[in-house]
Parts: structure tokens; C-alpha cells; sequence
């Protein structure tokens, strides 16, 4: 019986409701952007999956032109993955890029996983259309991304000083050579102690916090200090992805040692400090900063690159991205000011940029 | 007599000391105290640094204590004399204002950035064609019920191919709020029909609740659509907050006048807030240098920390809880009803009983594993409809459907994932609450002549339902917090809303990683990161009170 009369109350609100509700509906209407020109679902940005996809000329996206203007209405999903060291670069530009006077509806994700990491796990496997790294690609890495029909371009952003660092109370060692580096980091050195190094120093336990293997600090760390052929890193460190996590160890132990790109430092010059270096054909010892790294006096100083991958560069707005990159790769305030690297000069940017230019018109065919 | 000689002392008989006893039961205090200390200071830490209490005005904090906590404790203390539960009626009232607008937030999130209103309203017709239809069907008694079902199933796939379609391609469509108002809106309204029917018995009383709520959420979407609070926002605020919070009033108004007064308590916080910030405006106290405000909920990520907002990872959130609802709700309780209402007590039902309690205790990396192996690696071209193993053979090409979904850091992935992982804890306490179901209840049931479909669809659900929304708002609870599966998956440290399910997945816990690990300067550790914790845990608390709400009026109703 209860059954029955709610039955029938719910027909009738059904009724009256529907009345009411189509008569508001007629009294505030708009008309539909969608409708006439057919289906005009966003174009799926994510181009990732299957890395043979050259084919995927959407190209919807209303600015076919040539245009460095006419950007807007960008729309779609760029993934980068790759280097630590270069990940504030590429967060500061991808803020610019996604900002409301640029293309709000591009949605960029940035993942830190270390230059190898990514080259490995995501941009070589077709997860990912950028990856950034601290270090040229390496030959197996690139015969991975050959076989899985992933075309790496190479474009130079930035250069880093990588950093070697100290704890503040640490008052016996400002200036640091190659050679000591190699004793204190390489495999086949048996130093455990400060004094191990340098009889001058303390007769106290190396606390040491670096890189992972992943990472193209590491690589680039274990090619020049140690050698290519040499004997390889110690492994009985510290190492960690996350270079917060080294500049905390540094910090909280007065005999401690770390090392990385010189963006984490200029955010801490507080916290740790930095060590001159001395070594490869360096004339003494040579503070780490903007002005060293450019000029190449300081012997870490290494470039920093993003490789796209050409498939997803005939996506318009991964091209854009692109571009973009190249072109705020001059740009004094963001590099240098406000993530701290040394931007590139205007004819590396426009080398750059002729290489993207040619790879993104092979892309769009 | 002579066997009881001082010698023979009998065991538990001997000397007592109350010193062990003592000894045991403050032991057991510190023990406990010790517990809710550490938690409530390291949340009091967080808050303190999220939003800067001391950084305000000793005249802005004067202010407030005497607009706002004074008259609030007043009012309760009175309200606690009078008895009569008018003090519950106010705490209730208040709970209800401070969380519902934080699920209208949620809902607004939804409509503002992630769905369209349109494809959701079309979508939202398309799923009430077949249901009327179902509903049409059920009333004729001519068919039979394969009949009936296949029926149901035509009119459904039809009604999802062709009229969502339909509608998004119609010339011309209401405006963007008035769609949201029909498409959550008017179920809200019949919800609240009915269930004002059923608490005054009376037909016409709903009939009026229901076009009062409607009526209400049109003239809310259509004032806020001519103010600055927007249309779209105005409209799910009224229906998520205000149409709950009417409904409450009128039930105390009419149903307990002894218990009116308790709705002063609202009031009372509300007009002391009010002129508390006018008094403070006018005076020129300042307030607080929060870092937790407007512009941190609603803004991008940023490079910088005095522009860093967690807005994308509060959408993100929101989207996985979406879908993890959608994907673990139905299995969850379907498998739970199984499991009580049909399965025997054999072996193999306590074997998988088991199997199901050690799910819910596996680490949740374990599943983020089973995610990247499963969901992100094998299925990345898609679910195999037409597997390659049977399509090779016949020389056909395998079909395989749904390849964007897949793959690595989707927020699909990461929502399927959070599912895996709360599903044997929506089984377990979906079980707890149908076991708790008297069994009388059934049996009076099945002697009514009801089968068991009829007695599990009118008598179990309907009563075990609040304890099943309990254990799965707790549950989602639970996945709202978990970062190391969506680690796992490969999601990405910055990301922005996610558009679609292929999108790469993002989340408030991830987000606070992200800043914890990958931020350079010292503001984000001592600023954006509590403000960011703090956010998290008011969304969290807000779920597991509505939870903890339930489970209480449930407990008494019984």
C-alpha cells in the first residue's frame, strides 16, 4: 500500500517538476557553442601512447598558420620527465606557458626522476614527450628510444655550475682540487676520514651525500672528477633523488660533503656552503658562480638540455612548448634570477631553435 | 580445617597489593595520552604555521573572543542546562553549515573545472530515460520479466548512444547554471521529497518539500548568477548546503519545537562572525598573515612560493574520489552482499573472507605496484576485447578499446588503483553492517512470502545502508590521503587539472610530496606545505564526520 502511494507521488512530482524545470529552461537559454560544427571535442593531447603515432595531424586547433603569435587556444597534455637539476627551469617556464595570458588550457606535468631515469623509464618508452636531463643522451639510451620509434632532439637550455658543498661551521676547507674530489668520491679510494685527504684537515668521518645513479648529476660528476674508464663512484653514500634531501644532510652535520646544480644552491647560500674548485685546466681555484660558469673558468660548469621527442613535436601545442623553451632560454630574469643557471647566449638560442624548427616541420611533415 | 594452615596460600588469594593496580591503570593513561598529545600538537604546529594566529592584532583576537566565543559558549552553556537534546539540535545545525559548504566546494570544483555542465546534464538525461523506463516497466504486470529485461537494456544503450550526443549538439541550451541546477538540482529535490514524506508521513508535505528545494536552488543559481558569486557555484551551494541545512531547520521547527532553541547556536556563531569582521574592518585590526586563504584553495601551483596554490591538486583529488567511488562502491557491496546474503558458510566463502581481511592489511605500495604492472604496463594499448591470442590464429586483427585510459600516471589508472586499494575494506565494513541487520528482520521477510531478492532489496539494504555509507566514507577517506600508490603509478610532481581520465593523475598528498621534495626555498617548507596539510586534513576531516555522524544516528535509531 505505502509502496503504492509513493508510486504515484513520484509520477506526479516527476510531472510537475519536469513543468517547471522546462519552463525556467525556456527562459534562460544560450546557444550552444557546440552545436553545428559537428563533434569539436578537444583534441587529445596525450599523443604518448603508441610511439609510431607521427600520424596523429589533428591539427584542429584553429591556428594552422606559421605564426609566434597566434598561440592562443592552445589546448592539451605535454608530460616531461627527467633531470632534478633541470626541473626548476622547466617548472618556472611551464608556469609562464599554462599562464591565463598564454594558454590556460594546456596542462603540462613535470615528474623529477633523474636524466637517466627518465630517459629509461618514460621519454625512451614513448610515456613522455620531453625529458629534460643534465647531461647529453647516452648511446644505449638512444638506441632504446630507436626501437621504440622515439626521436630525441637535442636542445641545449642552460648551464649549471655543479656545486660542491660544505656545512657553514666547516672553517678548514674553502677551495677543493680534482684530485681531492677523486680521493674523497671514487670507488677505489679508501678515505674515511677528512684528515684521509689532506693530513691538514680533521681526523674526522667524511659524511657524504650525493646523486643516484639515475640521476645525470651523477653521470656527469663521474665523468669529469672520476673518469669514464676510472673506477667508478664509492657507493657508500648518502645518494637520494631529492636534492633538499642532501642540502639537509649537509646542513645538519658539520664534516659533511654534497654536491649539485648550482640552481639548489643559490636557493640555500645560506644553509651550506660552497667550495671553489680547482682542476681540468682551470687557472686555481674558482668560485662557483653565473659569471665562472659562463665564461667556462669554472671547471663544472656543463650544459643543461630537454630533449622532445620529434613524434610529439607534431602536436602543435608540444611544438609551442617547445619553442617556448628555446626562446626563454636567453631570458636573464627567469634563468638566471629566478632559478639560477646561466642562460643561453642568443646564438645558441637560435642554433637551437633553427634545430627545433627543421625537426618540428620533419614532425608535421 | 587443618589444610588451611597459614602455610597454604591459595593462588589470586594471596597478599594483594593495590600498588600494581594503580601502577597498571596510569600506565595505560600516559599511554593514551601520550597518543592524542603527539597528533594534537603536531596539528596544532602545522595549523600554527599554515595560518599565523599570532600575527593578527591583539585587538582583532579581543574582537572575536568577545563577538564570537563569548556569546557561542554563553548560548551553549544555556542550552546545555535546558536539556531536551536542543544542545545536540545547535552542535548538529553547526556541523552541518561548516561542512556542507566544504562538499558544495568540492561539487563546484567538479562543474567549474573538470566536467562540462553540458556533457554532464546530457549524460545525466540519458541515464534517466531507462531509469523512468525501468521504473514504467516494473508497473506492468503483462510482460514477463526477461521481457522486461531486455527491454531495459535496448532503451539504456540506446538512451547512452544517441541522446547525450543529442543533446550536446542542440542548437540552443539553457545557460551553464540552469544545467547544473536540473542535473543535480532536481534529484536533490526528490530526494528531499521523499525524505520528507517519510519523516512527516505525509504526501503533500514532500510534494511542497521537494518544490521548495527546486525552487530554492533556481532562485540561489539565478542570484548568484546576477552577483559576483557566479551562477554555476550559487546553484551547487544551494543544492549541496542549502537545501540539507533547510530541510534540518524545518524538521526541528516542526517536528521538536522543545529543541528550537538549539538553532540560536548557529546563529549566534554566524552573527558573531559577521560582526566581528565588521567591527574589525571598521576599528582597522589585522587580522592574521595567513598563508591558508581564498587565494591559496583557488590558485595554480607555482614556482614561487607567495603564488603557490594547491587548487589543482584539490580538483585532482576530487576527480579520483570520483572515480574511485564509481568503480569501488558497486563492487564493494555487491561482493559484501553476496557474501552475507547468499553464500553459504562453506570453506571457501571463509577462505576468500580471509583472503579478503589480509587484502585490506597489504601496504598500499603493494597495490600501486599491481597498478604500474597491471593497469599502466599491460593493459597500455587498451583491454584486450578481441585478445590477439584468438584474433592471430584466425587472421583478424585484435581489438583492443580504451588505449588513452591506460598507461602510466593516468588519473583513470590512479583512480583504479585507490580502488583496488579501498576494496576489501568497503567489503569488510559493508559486511559489518549487513551482518548487523537482526535477523528476526529477515525472517519476519521470508514469512511474509518475500523471496530473498525482495528481502535483501526492501529489508537488509534499506537498513544496513547508513553502516555501509559509513565504512565507504571512511574508506575513500583513506585514499583521499594515499600518495606511495600514485608514486608508483608515475605520477608527476607538477601538473595542472586534469581535463580527462587520460590525463596525467595529480592530488593533494602528492602535492605536498612534490613540495616537500622538489621546492628550493625555505618558504615552502615553513609555509606552503602546512597550509597545504592543513587543506588535506579539513577535506579529510569532513568526510570521516559525516561518517562518524551517520554512525552515530544510526546507533540510536536502533
Amino acid at each position: 500500500m505505502a509502496d503504492n502511494s509513493s508510486k504515484r507521488l513520484s509520477r506526479r512530482k516527476f510531472i510537475a517538476a519536469s513543468g517547471t524545470a522546462g519552463a525556467l529552461a525556456l527562459a534562460g537559454c544560450t546557444s550552444n557553442p557546440n552545436a553545428g560544427g559537428g563533434d569539436d571535442e578537444r583534441s587529445d593531447g596525450d599523443s604518448t601512447d603508441g610511439g609510431d603515432g607521427g600520424g596523429s595531424t589533428e591539427g584542429g586547433n584553429s591556428s594552422t598558420g606559421d605564426g609566434n603569435s597566434e598561440y592562443q587556444n592552445l589546448s592539451g597534455e605535454i608530460n616531461v620527465a627527467g633531470s632534478s637539476t633541470v626541473y626548476p627551469l622547466a617548472q618556472a617556464l611551464q608556469e609562464q606557458f599554462t599562464s591565463e595570458e598564454m594558454h590556460p588550457d594546456v596542462n603540462i606535468t613535470l615528474q623529477s626522476t633523474g636524466s637517466g631515469g627518465g630517459f629509461q623509464n618514460y621519454f625512451c618508452v614513448g610515456d613522455t614527450d620531453f625529458n629534460n636531463a643534465s647531461r647529453p643522451i647516452k648511446e644505449e639510451e638512444q638506441a632504446l628510444c630507436q626501437d621504440n620509434g622515439v626521436n630525441p632532439v637535442e636542445l641545449k637550455v642552460a648551464t649549471d655550475a655543479l656545486t660542491v658543498v660544505v656545512n657553514n661551521e666547516n672553517d678548514f676547507v674553502d677551495e677543493i682540487t680534482f684530485e681531492q674530489l677523486y680521493q674523497i668520491w671514487s670507488a677505489d679510494s679508501d678515505a674515511s676520514t677528512w684528515s684521509d685527504v689532506n693530513s691538514e684537515w680533521p681526523d674526522e668521518k667524511l659524511q657524504l651525500f650525493g646523486p643516484t645513479e639515475a640521476s645525470g648529476t651523477y653521470d656527469y660528476f663521474l665523468e669529469t672528477v672520476i673518469g669514464e674508464e676510472g673506477p667508478g663512484m664509492r657507493t657508500d653514500y648518502q645518494a637520494t633523488e631529492n636534492d633538499r634531501t642532501i642540502v639537509q644532510g649537509v646542513q645538519g652535520s658539520q664534516y659533511a660533503m654534497g654536491f649539485f646544480g648550482f640552481a639548489y644552491y643559490s636557493n640555500n647560500t645560506d644553509a651550506v656552503k660552497a667550495l671553489s674548485v680547482e682542476g681540468g685546466d682551470s687557472d686555481g681555484a674558482v668560485a662557483p658562480k653565473l659569471e665562472t660558469a659562463k665564461s667556462g673558468a669554472y671547471p663544472l660548469a656543463r650544459p643543461l638540455f630537454t630533449y622532445p621527442a620529434r613524434e610529439s613535436l607534431a602536436e602543435e601545442h608540444v611544438a609551442a612548448f617547445a619553442k617556448f623553451f628555446v626562446e626563454q632560454s636567453t631570458n636573464e630574469d627567469i634563468v638566471a634570477n629566478q632559478v639560477g643557471y646561466v642562460p643561453n647566449s642568443q646564438e645558441e638560442a637560435d642554433e637551437m631553435m633553427s634545430t627545433l624548427e627543421s625537426a618540428i616541420q620533419e614532425a608535421q611533415g | 580445617m587443618a589444610a588451611d594452615s597459614p602455610s597454604t596460600v591459595r593462588d589470586g588469594f594471596g597478599t594483594v597489593s593495590r600498588t600494581a593496580g594503580v601502577v597498571f591503570r596510569y600506565a595505560l593513561l600516559a599511554a593514551t595520552l601520550l597518543g592524542i598529545l603527539a597528533v594534537g600538537i603536531l596539528f596544532v604546529y602545522v595549523a600554527n604555521d599554515a595560518i599565523q594566529p599570532f600575527t593578527a592584532d591583539p585587538g582583532w583576537h579581543l574582537t572575536f573572543f568577545l563577538t564570537l566565543v563569548v556569546p557561542t559558549l554563553a548560548v551553549g552553556y544555556s542550552l546545555s542546562g535546558r536539556g531536551e537534546g536542543s544542545l545536540r539540535v545547535g552542535l548538529e545545525s553547526l556541523g552541518l553549515l561548516a561542512v556542507m559548504p566544504l562538499f558544495a566546494g568540492g561539487v563546484a570544483v567538479l562543474f567549474l573545472s573538470i566536467l562540462p555542465a553540458l556533457v554532464v546534464f546530457s549524460f545525466a538525461v540519458a541515464l534517466a530515460i531507462p531509469l523512468a523506463a525501468i521504473v514504467a516497466l516494473q508497473r506492468t504486470r503483462q510482460v514477463g520479466f526477461v521481457a522486461k529485461l531486455v527491454a531495459a537494456a535496448v532503451v539504456t544503450v540506446a538512451s547512452l548512444l544517441f541522446v547525450p550526443n543529442f543533446i550536446q549538439n542542440v542548437p540552443v541550451i539553457p545557460v551553464e547554471w540552469l544545467l547544473v541546477a536540473l542535473t543535480i538540482g532536481a534529484p536533490t529535490a526528490a530526494i528531499a521529497g521523499a525524505y520528507a514524506a517519510a519523516s512527516w508521513n505525509d504526501r503533500r508535505v514532500g510534494r511542497i518539500a521537494a518544490l521548495a528545494a527546486l525552487g530554492g536552488v533556481l532562485v540561489g543559481g539565478l542570484v548568484g548568477s546576477l552577483t559576483g558569486v557566479g551562477g554555476i557555484a550559487a546553484t551547487v551551494l544551494a543544492t549541496v548546503a542549502g537545501v540539507p541545512v533547510g530541510l534540518y531547520v524545518a524538521t526541528v521547527v516542526d517536528q521538536h519545537p522543545t529543541r528550537r532553541e538549539g538553532l540560536l547556536l548557529p546563529l549566534v556563531v554566524l552573527g558573531g562572525m559577521l560582526l566581528g569582521a565588521f567591527l574589525v574592518r571598521t576599528v582597522g585590526f589585522a587580522g592574521p598573515a595567513s598563508w591558508l586563504d581564498w587565494a591559496f584553495v583557488t590558485s595554480d601551483n607555482s614556482f614561487s612560493a607567495e603564488s603557490a596554490g594547491i587548487y589543482p591538486a584539490l580538483a585532482g583529488s576530487i576527480m579520483l574520489m570520483l572515480i574511485v567511488s564509481l568503480a569501488s562502491f558497486p563492487i564493494g557491496i555487491g561482493a559484501a552482499v553476496y557474501l552475507e546474503e547468499y553464500a553459504g558458510n562453506s570453506r571457501l566463502t571463509r577462505l576468500i573472507e580471509v583472503n579478503i581481511a589480509n587484502l585490506a592489511g597489504v601496504p598500499s605500495v603493494v597495490y600501486g605496484l599491481l597498478g604500474l604492472g597491471l593497469l599502466a604496463r599491460m593493459l597500455e594499448d587498451g583491454l584486450p576485447v578481441f585478445p590477439a591470442v584468438v584474433a592471430d590464429p584466425l587472421g583478424l586483427e585484435p581489438i583492443r578499446v580504451g588505449g588513452d585510459l591506460f598507461g602510466i600516471g593516468t588519473v583513470f589508472v590512479g583512480g583504479l588503483t585507490l580502488s583496488l586499494l579501498i576494496l576489501p575494506i568497503v567489503i569488510i565494513s559493508s559486511q559489518e553492517a549487513i551482518r548487523s541487520v537482526p535477523p528476526s528482520q529477515r525472517q519476519a521477510s521470508y514469512g511474509m512470502g518475500a523471496t530473498r531478492w525482495q528481502t535483501v532489496k526492501n529489508v537488509v539494504l534499506p537498513k544496513a545502508f547508513p553502516g555501509i555509507l559509513t565504512g565507504t566514507i571512511l574508506a575513500l577517506g583513506r585514499a583521499i590521503g594515499e600518495t606511495a600508490p600514485l608514486l608508483v603509478i608515475g605520477a608527476p610532481n607538477e601538473f595542472g587539472i586534469p581535463q580527462e581520465l587520460s590525463s596525467r593523475v595529480g592530488a593533494m598528498p602528492l602535492q605536498i610530496y612534490a613540495w616537500a621534495t622538489t621546492s628550493g626555498t625555505e618558504e615552502f617548507y615553513t609555509k606552503v606545505i602546512p597550509a597545504g596539510v592543513v587543506v588535506l586534513l579539513v577535506a579529510m576531516l569532513a568526510m570521516n564526520s559525516v561518517a562518524i555522524v551517520l554512525r552515530n544516528r544510526y546507533r540510536q535509531r536502533n
